[in-house]
């Protein structure tokens, strides 16, 4: 039964993330990556993470997906449509071609080497009880791993001050500031 | 659940293959960004499965997870800094076409 689950919502992700790169809308294309995002988590639960699968939904569909959601209504999904309507979504010419045949290469390669690899034999009781409680999970990350932690937090600091300096509005007059205009027309 | 590690690990990659895809051949900068999340997904997908694989009853390998939160906040992070950029770029050409946007090129 959680193995028939397992392959649907298997099925649903791939189906979910076709329709990320293929939707002509963004919005479309963000409720399609939703999709894959929440069958990932019920794959996580079904393998024994429920930690991550909160955290999967909480942070990925509650907080980034609502990030670019934001931003695509912000630009205007009208004016964003209307302006992509009347051309293709997808790149043209030799470069595409060979990005498609790069990512095909990839997928056949990670097949071929998932097919052809001998594992060590899997003990299934360990996920159906459940991997990664949070007592056991804050052991590792704040004691085993509290470097790389810190290192998150940086980064973390780090990209706040880097969207408040790229998204605040330049006034004109400062130095460094571009006119609206000027940029605009020769665009 | 008793699937075998191995169809963890190849939806994994045939998710990550779509991001690539999605990565090369779209021109819209959200979508492009969308396409990496979604092959930081396929990682965490694979981090996971290698926990789960190396995990027994009472001996849990947390590993997998503990790499994986951190693979959520740096793409949390890359997610806020791409989208930042997408405002600044709308804000100056009015685009968010990649097509539109060729001045580092050649």
């Amino acid at each position: 039964m959680a193995n028939l689950l397992f392959y649907l919502l298997s099925a649903a992700a791939v189906l979910s993330a076709i329709g990320v790169i293929a939707a002509r809308s963004p919005v479309a294309s963000v409720v399609s990556l939703l999709g894959t995002f929440f069958s990932l988590a019920v794959i996580y639960l079904l393998a024994g993470f429920q930690f991550m699968a909160a955290v999967q939904v909480l942070v990925y569909a509650g907080a980034i997906m609502v990030l670019f959601l934001f931003v695509v209504m912000l630009l205007g999904e009208g004016e964003l449509a209307a302006a992509v309507e009347s051309e293709p979504i997808f790149r043209r010419g030799r470069g595409a071609l060979l990005a498609t045949a790069v990512a095909l290469a990839l997928m056949g390669v990670g097949l071929f080497a998932v097919a052809t690899a001998e594992l060590a034999p899997l003990d299934p009781e360990a996920g159906r009880r459940g991997i990664d409680s949070a007592l056991g999970l804050a052991e590792w990350m704040f004691v085993r791993y509290s470097l790389p932690f810190e290192a998150a937090s940086l980064l973390l600091l780090a990209t706040a001050v880097g969207v408040l300096v790229l998204a605040k509005r330049q006034r004109p007059g400062l130095p460094g500031a571009t006119s609206r205009t000027g940029e605009g027309g020769a665009a | 659940m008793t699937v075998p590690t191995e169809h963890l690990l190849a939806l994994a990659g045939v998710l990550f293959s779509l991001g690539v895809a999605g990565f090369f051949l779209r021109r819209n900068l959200i979508v492009v960004l969308m396409s990496i999340e979604l092959m930081l997904n396929a990682a965490n997908l694979t981090f996971l499965a290698a926990s789960r694989h190396h995990s027994r009853v009472g001996a849990a390998d947390l590993q997998g997870p503990v790499f994986g939160i951190f693979v959520i906040a740096v793409a949390a992070a890359e997610a806020a800094v791409g989208l930042a950029l997408v405002i600044a770029l709308y804000r100056r050409k009015q685009t968010v076409s990649l097509d539109r946007v060729d001045e580092l090129r050649d």
